[in-house]
């Protein structure tokens, strides 16, 4: 049977984007435009002594440190990150410089040509230099002198994960008269525009970003876009032609950020019933070379933790820890998967300790509306993951499957993870950082046309978002115009990351077009410019790690059904079911399409997808070598909403994009250590990595 | 680099005796190989010959109880002629990608010569044979011996493989292809393992392990002390058989997998063949 | 050399390399940009076009290679009467998510009912495994084929 969506309108980009339409960057066709190839470092660490450039020709430049118009760095949460590296090198493959001309073979004949002398240093690749730390705790601490209890130790490690959007990153600079234009396969325009602002020390108006198509992001392009901008424009305002650089999937995979590798130490002192008393938790992030978005990265690993559970006493800290390797940055989930790995493995672990099958034992400490949350803040609105549970057992048909396989030799196995994910920005930053602003405008035709920030990257937003304004008027589609953003148009509403665009920004497109429609006059034009409200009741304070962490939250439970191979030791997924609370569902279909492409990247995360580093390098650059599902990997999934609506989201809704991720990596790994009878510690949970379990 | 079209077999030829090429056929492993970047021309160092627009080199025939497979016939092709055995079906049908499929030759794979390619696995089974053609000489050698080391073939610089024969047989057999994911992979451990039974007794058996060396590992020595075994009895040397393999493979690590990895599923893949015997 | 093939139902000669990719030969010769370069390497299917009817990955195919043969490009595709029943199935089934990959998937997907009209289930997710998704997790992209086998009238 083929599902319906009876809440689903038609996608507004679906038309340009299944007829080949739809404009790219790479697509985008100029007049005269140069190409511009990256000078890599060839060291991890060092400084640079001298660097030879062969006879450039006519028509090509050589862009590095010494073009810097304003300010050497790269504009980014924590602006570590120089746009071009000067006189230290700190990973390999650092941009040192453009070579920039029209003619790409060129260009890359002169890049090779490049001679870089250097003085190299020893490279840290281990964590052990910590740049941020991170600490904080909640509840009753006496019980840590309790005699009677006993102490269980367990650690996690989680690897790489490559975002491999569809479209690798690319960028098209030009100038319109005397304004830096850019156009980028990206995640959040006004990132790029004040990254290029701060770099060349120009005003807000000389610069504007303009988005177009953009194929997948998953985080991968929340920053790296920004230090593609600033070099391009760097170039641009020395060369003054168009220049474009698009990167080959090696080049993308090589040299782009990743997904935090971690590890999570878990102590907890239980009692002589089983029931743990006291939970000590320990992050580590391995950061790479700058610091830039670890910070948070950090923040919203420790916040989520304890995940959907509550201890007497939690102890929860972390470091982000500087390495000489690629730097780490966003990707779906933001810290949260690493964390939720943990604690859902270790919770699985302590349960087999004391012989509770399934999810019995976890269900004892899963938190309700009214507790407070790992930060001391509270979980106000209505938590209905009792609901979710039931209804993702039935679906699945868990209690008689996870009976059946826990028989010996079954080689199938069931498992079942539950997360949550705190949606919009880290605590008051919505209101104190981001500070939306949203402008929607009626000509005296009465058509309406708003304008955000939002990228529209394949989660379907820009049909969600036009919808939202739409319904509220009460008016035909056709009379509202929602464009992709263009820096020119827009205010900020923000970045298009954190899972804030429905529950945030789309709250404020309803609140901005009610109150067009409450000042109404047909024929008349009218503009409304709607600033972010937040609920007054959050408070956070990040030092501290203290207070309400999030405006609202978001749950979910997966069921992974998997069956194993005990002569290859391969896994083959073959069924998810997913059950989930992100508030209000307004668009079923595209929610679904969340579900099922979060999912499966959860489910690549945790058994399939390996990337290794080794001095400095990734081992897998390619699509043949780096390895995510095909469609006969992919499982059959399922999927149900439960309605909750939330009071400050866009008819009730919260965010889904991120939520989708989190569980799939734990949910089959429980699965996996069903069919093998054996305990998992590390992802991916890949077939060399069960058979060293097995055969130890 | 000169490029080179010749559209029949004699002008292919001619040209490979005066010029030292890369024979191209799909391109599906010389397109990666050579490949620098988007939009720049692949930089071959040394003259191609496409064999794309040779006449008379697509086909699949059947003669004397062999298959005659043509050096520019796809592996569509292969997976769709009534005349393939089961064998090399489900062989083929694991390679890389449909679209792969579509437009590559065996005798590709064959010349590639990568200790990782699937489908010379069988054809070292089976004892296939080569055509090879130059201008002046016209020879067959089997792919066990064309194949001498890690993308190393016994291909003169004048010659070019024609055909691929193949004898026709009716052993029962195991096939696994384990790769990182369920399609488009580039295996980690193949193995094929056939045999045939007469009277009870182990009338052939033959094992080609592929990825664990340079090239599909096969020995007829130890294949020999095992035929003419009853069923019972080859069980019961189990521990024998997979000692010989044991030492025959010599698996290493790479981005796709470790060493370690590959010899116990080559093994486990070999007994579990063993037990499937019947 | 001067290179002559049928693109998209009608007859073109293009003077390039014969080694030239067919995929730089449609996006920067011809600037037919529908079909799109994900990794180079014949590992992700963005680039698929069909060539006397099956899909071939654009990126590995010299031009020459094609020579006097019939090749579809998601320009072509497009104009078909089978293109509107596929693209409606994706519409109403959210086979597209950021795109990139759709213009390939919807290539296999016309290759495929043509060849066979009434495919299983894992007849499509065999079809589809060249052809890389990192959005819709492939439910959605297998609804879609399913529902366009049906002429878009599932029950």
């Amino acid at each position: 049977m083929l599902p319906e969506y009876k809440t689903s309108v038609k996608k507004v980009d679906n038309e340009e984007k299944m007829s080949g339409k739809a404009l790219f960057t790479d697509d985008i066709q100029m007049d005269g435009v140069l190409s511009a190839v990256t000078v890599r470092s060839k060291i991890s660490k060092g400084k640079i002594l001298n660097i030879k450039l062969p006879t450039l020709p006519e028509g090509y430049y050589f862009i590095s440190a010494k073009d810097i118009v304003k300010e050497n760095v790269c504009n980014i949460i924590f602006s570590d990150w120089p746009v071009f590296a000067d006189k230290e090198i700190n990973y390999k493959g650092e941009s040192i410089g453009l070579i920039v001309g029209e003619d790409k073979k060129i260009c890359l004949d002169l890049v090779d040509q490049v001679v870089i002398e250097y003085e190299e240093k020893e490279p840290v690749f281990d964590m052990k230099n910590s740049a941020i730390h991170k600490d904080f705790e909640k509840g009753d601490k006496s019980v840590l002198n309790d005699p009677n209890l006993e102490s269980y130790t367990e650690k996690f490690q989680t690897g790489y994960q490559e975002q491999v959007y569809l479209e690798t990153q690319g960028m098209l600079v030009y100038l319109d008269g005397d304004k830096i234009t850019v156009k980028a396969s990206m995640q959040c325009p006004f990132y790029i525009h004040k990254a290029i602002c701060r770099t060349l020390g120009y005003p807000e108006d000389k610069v504007r970003v303009i988005q177009p198509a953009v194929g997948g992001a998953f985080g991968g392009k929340e920053h790296y876009p920004s230090l593609m901008g600033a070099q391009l424009a760097t170039a641009l305002v020395k060369i003054k032609k168009p220049i474009k650089m698009v990167f080959d999937r090696k080049e993308d995979i090589s040299f782009t950020t990743k997904r935090h590798p971690s590890e999570t130490t878990i102590s907890a002192l239980i009692d002589k019933k089983g029931k743990i008393r006291a939970l000590d938790i320990h992050v580590s992030l391995d950061a790479g070379a700058y610091i830039g978005c670890s910070g948070v990265v950090l923040s919203r690993a420790l916040i989520a933790a304890t995940n959907t559970y509550k201890f007497d006493y939690v102890h929860i800290s972390g470091d982000a820890y500087i390495t000489n390797k690629i730097p780490s940055a966003a990707f779906r989930g933001f810290g949260s998967p690493q964390s939720i790995f943990a604690i859902e493995m270790f919770l699985a672990h302590v349960a087999k300790k004391f012989r509770y099958p399934g999810v019995l034992y976890k269900n004892q400490y899963l938190v309700e509306t009214g507790d407070t949350t790992s930060t001391n803040g509270k979980f106000r609105d209505k938590i209905i993951l009792k609901e979710l549970i039931v209804k993702a057992k039935e679906m699945s048909d868990y209690d008689r499957k996870e009976k059946e396989y826990s028989k010996p030799n079954s080689y199938r196995g069931i498992g079942m993870s539950y997360f949550l994910h705190g949606c919009g920005f880290t605590g008051s930053g919505e209101s104190d950082l981001i500070k939306a602003k949203l402008i929607i405008r009626k000509d005296k035709n009465d058509i309406v046309t708003f304008y955000t920030s939002q990228v529209d990257f394949g989660q379907g937003n820009r049909t969600t978002l036009k919808r939202i304004v739409v319904d509220t008027l009460g008016i035909p589609e056709d009379h509202v115009i929602y464009d992709a953003p263009d820096t020119d148009k827009t205010l900020s509403t923000g970045p298009t990351a954190a899972s804030r665009t429905i529950i945030i920004v789309g709250g404020l497109a309803a609140k901005a077009a009610q109150h067009l429609k409450d000042i109404w006059v047909s024929g008349k034009e009218q503009e409304i410019i709607e600033p972010y409200v937040g609920p007054d009741y959050i408070h956070w304070d990040e030092a501290t790690m203290q207070g309400d962490a999030y405006p609202g939250y978001a749950w979910g439970v997966n069921v992974v059904e998997v069956s194993f191979d005990p002569i290859t030791y391969e896994v083959h997924v073959e069924e998810t079911w997913s059950v989930y609370d992100v508030g209000h569902a307004i668009d079923e279909r595209i929610l679904v399409g969340q579900a099922d492409g979060g999912i499966l990247q959860g489910l690549g995360y945790g058994y399939l997808e390996v990337e290794e580093m080794a001095n400095g390098e990734f081992r897998q650059k390619t699509m043949s070598d780096y390895i995510v599902p095909t469609s006969m990997d992919a499982p059959k999934m399922h999927t149900a909403f439960i309605d909750n609506p939330f009071k400050y989201g866009a008819f009730g809704a919260k965010g889904a994009g991120e939520l989708t991720f989190v569980g799939g990596a734990p949910a089959v790994c429980i699965a996996i250590e069903q069919a093998i009878k054996e305990k998992i510690y590390k992802i991916p949970a890949n077939p060399e990595y069960l058979m060293e379990i097995l055969e130890k | 680099m000169n490029s080179y079209i010749p559209t029949s077999l004699e002008e292919a030829l001619k040209i490979l005796f005066e010029h030292d090429c890369y024979i191209l056929a799909g391109g599906t492993d010389l397109m990666v190989q050579n490949h620098r970047s988007s939009g720049l021309l692949p930089t071959f160092k040394k003259d191609v010959l496409f064999t794309s627009q040779i006449e008379g080199l697509d086909y699949i025939k059947v003669i004397n109880n062999e298959l005659h497979i043509g050096a520019n016939t796809k592996y569509i092709s292969m997976i769709e002629s009534k005349f393939v055995p089961t064998m090399l079906k489900n062989v083929f049908v694991e390679i890389a990608s449909p679209s792969i499929r579509n437009m590559a030759t065996l005798t590709g794979n064959i010349n590639n010569a990568s200790p990782a390619a699937d489908g010379t696995v069988p054809l070292i089974l089976l004892d296939a044979r080569l055509v090879l053609q130059s201008k002046d000489n016209k020879r067959e050698i089997s792919v066990d011996d064309y194949l001498i080391g890690f993308k190393k073939t016994d291909r003169k610089p004048n010659e070019m493989v024609t055909e691929i024969i193949v004898p026709l047989t009716d052993h029962k057999y195991l096939w696994r292809k384990v790769g990182s994911r369920k399609a488009e992979s580039i295996s980690k451990v193949t193995f094929l393992g056939a045999y045939k039974t007469s009277n009870n007794k182990i009338s052939d058996f033959r094992i080609a392990l592929g990825c664990v060396s340079i090239k599909p590992v096969r020995s007829k020595q130890v294949e020999s002390k095992y035929i003419g075994l009853t069923i019972d009895e080859l069980k019961n040397k189990k521990d024998e058989i997979v000692n010989d393999y044991n030492q025959l493979i010599e698996p290493v690590t790479d981005q796709r997998s470790n060493k370690e990895y590959k010899r116990k599923v080559a093994i486990n893949l070999l007994k579990s063949f063993i037990d499937s015997i019947k | 050399m001067k290179i002559k093939f049928n693109l998209n139902k009608k007859d073109v000669i293009v003077d390039v390399d014969p080694s030239m990719r067919l995929l730089d030969v449609l996006r920067n010769v011809l600037h037919l940009t529908g079909t799109k370069e994900g990794c180079g390497e014949g590992s992700c299917g963005a680039c698929s076009v069909l060539v006397d009817n099956m899909p071939y990955d654009s990126c590995l195919t010299p031009v020459i290679n094609v020579m006097n043969k019939q090749v579809m490009t998601i320009e072509g595709i497009r104009e078909s009467k089978e293109y509107e029943t596929i693209a409606n199935s994706f519409a109403k089934m959210g086979g597209s998510q950021c795109g990139f990959c759709t213009p390939g998937m919807i290539i296999v997907t016309y290759a495929l009912l043509m060849k066979n009209p009434n495919p299983s289930e894992e007849e499509i997710r065999l079809a589809l495994s060249g052809n890389i998704c990192r959005c819709t997790g492939y439910q959605a992209i297998v609804n879609a084929v399913k529902d366009a086998s049906k002429g878009g009238k599932h029950e």
